[in-house]
């Protein structure tokens, strides 16, 4: 049994419309996603706007309601009635993409970090307040400032503040929705180099939600990337950067940036040429009606959604 | 970790974000009208409710032949009216009654108005449908007709029966107000973390959202004051609010419905009339301030 384990999981969103407001339609956000996380390890979900990878991450925290589909988490069903997982939900956490609108404005970092703990600990006033400060050391923020507003902090500290909230409870699963997206760059290494740190001090296992490939190749262990609310591909780190196989990860991964200015020519002969074939096969991999076809392995751990003609 | 510095550097010494409150008075000290009506209106109510304190009401409202329509005087400040009973007597402890209902009503419609609305708008979807049918309801309602019939079935009417009434029919405005903030609220991402952190649903509404709704309830409810004493009034004045036995501002403006009093007998609803224009306009000065102090872009101070 693994980790965590998602089997084909929907999420589907209905259109009501016409007279008496009938359901007349379904936004599939998530159609049929499948994956494992082993522990420890960071998973990367890729995919650009709108491919259902935020709505995947919220699914299994339990914000987005799951069509179909299961969520093991330990060996236990999340999909299951509320009350039953409310001790499991406790070690999965969520860091939120904007740090502006994630802490509540009007309360003070103390109420705001100390919210998980008051619901399942039972501590003391004194307590609580030596923990919210141990944690706020963790994260490298400056335990005098408890008593401050989210409003006197900057972006990474306040991206700072949501972690050490979603680390209160020391769970097992964070599930990083964008974590730097919001911040600026040299804000973006410190916070991400931060969460590796606390991942081998706690040994938390994240599921890594980015459109950015340059950050899921600096995090991840396996990735898996999402198109239109399917998955197109699957793999290790590895697989998918050295090796991609669907002509739409080829076209992602041809699309980071390179540094080297020398390499720009070759960069753009190669972007080129990448986008040549995925005009030309674009039919090839994708259904008449735009989406992946099912995964299917080429290797033990490297999934791809081809055709079954191949 | 070399960030670990930058962030301990910074010292607790560094001026303190000014809090809410404070904001607001430095608004209203900086509108030189607003203070003004501020200083104004709890001088009026310190004053109101500490001299009816010494004032019998019985002893005041007690009709006394020998003094009827009698102009002010040394013995009565602002004359008598055809019962021979004290303007001035009358006038505090009907202000006293005025603002009482005024407080009491926007009070309660406050807590009905807010709670109704949290509710509806932060669950949404079908409850949400539901409970704003019922206001829809509440809304369609002929408020005046009602009014009046409970007059007439009610025998004996005081301020909270009185303030009941008014409450019944006047929380819907606020409730939908606090309803449609309170739908944008919770799809906000701190509603949504306090979610995933294992909060319930009630508390989520009442520690999480209704801290960033107070500057709207504080504005709205300041607001609905100046138009609740203005209300009263006007129900009184009409004859369906309080008997003459119960002095209020509307029942002293009421007496200038006979044409005698109206043209000859000035003393007796003048006051009462300049004094709820004033009170009105003072609450709804602060009003504004208030309603300035929670949008930066508004604010003088």
């Amino acid at each position: 049994m693994g980790f965590l384990e998602v089997n084909d999981l929907k999420v589907h969103f209905p259109i009501r419309g016409g007279i008496l407001n009938r359901k007349i339609g379904a936004i599939r956000a998530v159609d049929g996603v499948s994956f494992s996380i082993e522990e420890g390890k960071t998973y990367g979900l890729v995919g650009e706007s709108g491919s259902g990878k935020t709505t995947t991450g919220r699914a299994i925290i339990g914000l987005n309601h799951i069509t179909s589909g299961q969520v093991m988490f330990e060996g236990k069903d999340l999909t299951s009635k509320k009350s039953k997982t409310q001790h499991v939900r406790k070690d999965i956490q969520m860091i939120f993409q904007d740090p502006y609108s994630s802490l509540n404005a009007k309360k003070r970092v103390l109420d705001i970090v100390a919210e998980p703990l008051r619901n399942y600990e039972k501590l003391t006033k004194i307590e609580e307040k030596l923990r919210v400060q141990e944690l706020l050391e963790q994260v490298g923020l400056n335990p005098e400032s408890i008593l401050k507003y989210p409003h006197e902090f900057s972006g990474g500290q306040r991206q700072r503040i949501g972690i050490a909230r979603a680390i209160a409870l020391k769970p097992k699963l964070i599930i990083a929705d964008e974590p730097v997206s919001a911040l600026d760059v040299s804000v973006q290494a410190q916070v991400l180099n931060f969460m590796q740190e606390i991942q081998k001090e706690l040994n938390l296992t994240y599921l890594f939600i980015s459109h950015d490939l340059g950050i899921v190749k600096h995090m991840c262990d396996d990735i898996g990337i999402m198109y239109k609310g399917r998955y197109v591909e699957e793999g290790t780190k590895q697989d998918i950067f050295n090796n991609p196989q669907h002509i739409y990860t080829k076209r992602l991964v041809a699309a980071i940036p390179d540094i080297d200015p020398q390499n720009r020519q070759k960069q753009k002969h190669l972007r080129d040429e990448v986008q040549m074939e995925y005009q030309q096969y674009y039919n090839d991999y994708f259904d008449n009606e735009g989406l992946a076809y099912r995964l299917r392995n080429i290797s033990d751990s490297h999934l791809v959604a081809l055709p079954e003609k191949g | 970790m070399a960030n670990a510095h930058v962030d301990t550097a910074q010292t607790d010494t560094e001026v303190k974000t000014p809090s809410t409150w404070s904001i607001i008075w430095r608004e209203i000290v900086r509108d030189k009208v607003a203070l003004i009506s501020l200083i104004f209106l709890v001088g009026t109510t310190g004053f109101v409710y500490g001299i009816s304190m010494f004032l019998e009401q019985s002893e005041i409202v007690t009709v006394d032949l020998f003094a009827i329509n009698e102009a002010p005087s040394e013995q009565f400040w602002l004359g008598t009216d055809y019962g021979g009973r004290d303007i001035f007597g009358q006038l505090i402890i009907g202000t006293r009654n005025s603002l009482s209902i005024g407080i009491l009503v926007t009070l309660m419609t406050g807590v009905i108005g807010v709670v109704y609305g949290l509710v509806s708008g932060y669950y949404g979807g079908t409850v949400d449908n539901i409970m704003m049918r019922i206001v829809d309801f509440f809304l369609i309602l002929p408020f005046l007709m009602i009014v009046i019939v409970f007059v007439a079935i009610v025998p004996k009417y005081s301020i909270w029966s009185f303030s009941l009434i008014m409450t019944a029919f006047l929380w819907m405005g606020i409730a939908r107000l606090i309803r449609s903030k309170a739908l944008q609220e919770r799809e906000l991402d701190y509603a949504q973390a306090s979610k995933t952190l294992g909060t319930s649903n009630f508390k989520i509404m009442f520690t999480q959202v209704l801290p960033n709704l107070s500057s709207l309830i504080i504005v709205t409810m300041t607001l609905n004051l100046a138009a609740n004493i203005g209300l009263e009034s006007g129900l009184s004045f009409l004859g369906f609010g309080f008997p003459e036995t119960t002095p209020s501002l509307g029942t002293l403006l009421g007496y200038a419905r006979n044409p005698q009093t109206l043209e000859f007998h000035w003393w007796v609803w003048v006051p009462a009339a300049v004094l709820i224009f004033l009170l009105m306009l003072a609450v709804r000065n602060v009003g504004e301030a208030l309603k300035r102090a929670t949008d930066a872009r508004q604010r003088r101070g």
